[in-house]
């Protein structure tokens, strides 16, 4: 019996192990091909070339066969930027999902829940119809401007009215930000309303559904950044994740005050969620759905949950980016509408197949 | 270990829960606390773990100063088995089991091959080892309850305190739960709602009322019919139970 349960364990890690290698070479494939595909289509053999060419500073691969040289100049402008966006923000989805379900205890929770989605849309919808201005560069920073610095006043209102009366519990949390969230809503709504903007009021809807198309190398290295520096502290932070989900009562007989640290990683959380909101738009179900889809996968153990959320957010959403560049020809669909469509057959797949049932 | 409960003040919004209550549980005492629901049984354990910090008073265990100790050092020394809680995300028997270890890791510290023996230990105390790879969720109300026990195992306490562990639990798993504890030979002290397993666990008894302690004593000092009557507001008659030669009660209105 003991041994069996020793090789069953020994299995299971093996099984995780083999599943992170997968997914990581996954990512790589699926980089190298996103990079190949859009308006000038470019062999996958090629591409390969000129990406090792280009990350291992020409130790790997030769440029000799690539038939044209705007095809370097594509990839590697163009194309790379938007690939590791998509990665990043789709690891960060992922990470702040998983933390914020962890934070209120609830699997319906997202990185937009708590009222960072209503904030982040009040401060674009202000931008874009009030606004920074008419100028095109301007306008464009001052609606990431606007959207950043919605979604954090929003958090740290939420925050606030939480602390009230002393702990910050779960259930504050949600209902501060279901509160927060409708009064930003309508706010946003009445600025719609009155404004008499046709091509502003367009912007707002096209915001909301979210984009990667300003990708950049000079956006980079921020939300490189922001991303993983989350990524790594939240990694190491599996024990307190996992203390969270039994609650305040038995983290205390732990030695762990949630209160405290529910505060730190929401500051957090919302930090992550609104950089990523400024830069994309709102990009929405991938938080929802990819925590769960991996505790369905290796369980809800932080220690395995992070990183396999953080891989397979990821690469969802540099599928969705490469399915939302050549499902309709020479049109760009908005990522958000993608990451639903992918996500909502895929999860109905997890709980009827796998028999998963919501973390709980 | 010992614990020294001194003065004790406790309020939940501008009402006083627990008042002026001291009591003490010597070396490996096994100590319960009775009383009607409502008396504060509940909320005076919890100001003892600081889940509800206590107003006024002071909390010795051993030489800890529990009321000034940071809550890390204290769940080193001091476990806590509460009433049921509900969780909304799986983790299997083993994890759960594995997050006792938790008080004596830093933050960044993984479990070595010590914690697993330690994890391993606790359940087969329990008599859970084959449940190993189980889902917390999917066990029933007394397994959930010895795998909380072997949590706080697990975290190898000095001193344990129990609030009501055995709540809407069979009758073999209350005695399962209340036996392990006792095998482990350590402080202990617990709310209790049945009588009869006060007197067969105990070693010494704090009555509750109103906040109050009404009784102190052996078993059979304070579990007599006049006091049993006055905590519940009942009539009740005690005998010896034939079969198991143990304090037996009948309760009437």
């Amino acid at each position: 019996m003991r041994t069996e349960q020793v090789s069953n364990a020994r299995l299971k890690q093996t099984y995780y192990l083999f599943a992170m290698i997968f997914l990581i070479c996954a990512i790589a494939i699926t980089a190298v091909y996103s990079v190949s595909i859009g308006q000038v289509p470019i062999p996958f053999q090629q591409s390969m070339q000129v990406v090792l060419h280009t990350i291992t500073n020409g130790h790997l691969g030769s440029l000799e066969q690539i038939e044209s040289d705007s095809y370097i100049n594509i990839i590697m402008q163009v194309r790379m930027p938007r690939v590791l966006f998509a990665l990043l923000i789709g690891m960060g989805l992922a990470l702040c999902g998983v933390v914020m379900q962890a934070i209120v205890q609830n699997p319906l929770a997202d990185p937009y829940i708590l009222g960072i989605s209503s904030g982040g849309s009040l401060g674009a919808t202000f931008a874009i119809l009030v606004g920074f201005g008419s100028g095109t560069v301007l306008a464009q920073f001052g609606v990431a401007f606007g959207a950043f610095m919605g979604a954090m006043i929003t958090s740290v209102l939420v925050l606030g009215i939480s602390s009230i009366g002393g702990k910050v519990t779960s259930i504050k949390l949600v209902l501060s930000g279901v509160v927060i969230g409708a009064l930003c809503s309508s706010l946003s709504s009445l600025v719609i309303f009155f404004a008499n903007d046709a091509e502003g009021i367009k912007s707002v809807t096209f915001w909301t559904m979210g984009s990667l198309a300003s990708a950049s190398w000079s956006k980079l290295p921020i939300l490189t950044i922001v991303v993983l520096a989350g990524c790594i502290l939240f990694l190491f932070q599996h024990r307190v994740l996992n203390t969270m989900l039994l609650g305040d009562e038995s983290a205390i007989t732990l030695g762990i005050n949630l209160s405290v640290f529910r505060k730190l990683y929401m500051i957090i959380a919302a930090l992550i969620t609104g950089t990523m909101v400024a830069y994309s738009g709102m990009i929405g179900f991938v938080g929802l759905i990819i925590p769960h889809i991996c505790r369905g996968l290796v369980g809800s153990d932080h220690t395995r949950l992070m990183p396999a959320s953080l891989l397979l957010g990821g690469l969802f959403l540099m599928w969705a980016d490469v399915l939302s560049r050549i499902l309709v020809e020479n049109v760009e669909l908005p990522i958000g509408i993608l990451t639903s469509v992918i996500g909502s057959p895929l999860f109905i797949y997890m709980i009827v197949k796998r028999g998963y049932n919501f973390g709980g | 270990m010992q614990l020294v409960v001194d003065q004790l003040e406790t309020k939940l919004g501008k009402k006083e829960i627990v008042k002026n209550i001291s009591l003490q549980v010597n070396k490996q005492k096994f100590v319960g606390v009775i009383g009607p629901n409502g008396c504060g049984k509940s909320t005076l354990l919890k100001s003892i773990y600081k889940s509800i910090p206590p107003h006024n008073g002071k909390v010795f265990l051993g030489d800890i100063d529990v009321l000034n100790t940071s809550q890390k050092k204290i769940s080193q020394q001091l476990g806590v088995v509460g009433q049921f809680n509900e969780m909304h995300f799986d983790l299997t028997v083993e994890q759960m089991v594995l997050l006792g270890r938790t008080p004596h890791k830093k933050l960044l510290e993984v479990d070595n091959q010590e914690d697993i023996d330690i994890v391993e230990e606790a359940l087969s105390q329990t008599n859970l080892l084959d449940y190993k790879n189980r889902s917390y969720l999917s066990l029933s109300g007394g397994e959930k309850q010895r795998t909380i026990l072997a949590r706080t195992i697990a975290q190898q306490p000095q001193f344990m305190i129990l609030d009501e562990p055995t709540n809407h639990l069979d009758i073999r798993y209350q005695l399962e739960i209340l036996q392990c504890v006792k095998d482990l030979k350590i402080g202990v002290l617990a709310a209790l709602h049945d009588l009869e397993m006060a007197a067969h666990y105990c070693d010494y008894l704090y009555a509750m009322q109103n906040g109050k302690v009404y009784a102190a004593g052996t078993p059979e000092e304070v579990l007599t019919p006049e006091i049993i009557g006055e905590l519940y507001q009942i009539k009740c008659e005690t005998y010896t139970n034939p079969v198991t030669k143990q304090l037996g009660f009948v309760y009437q209105i």
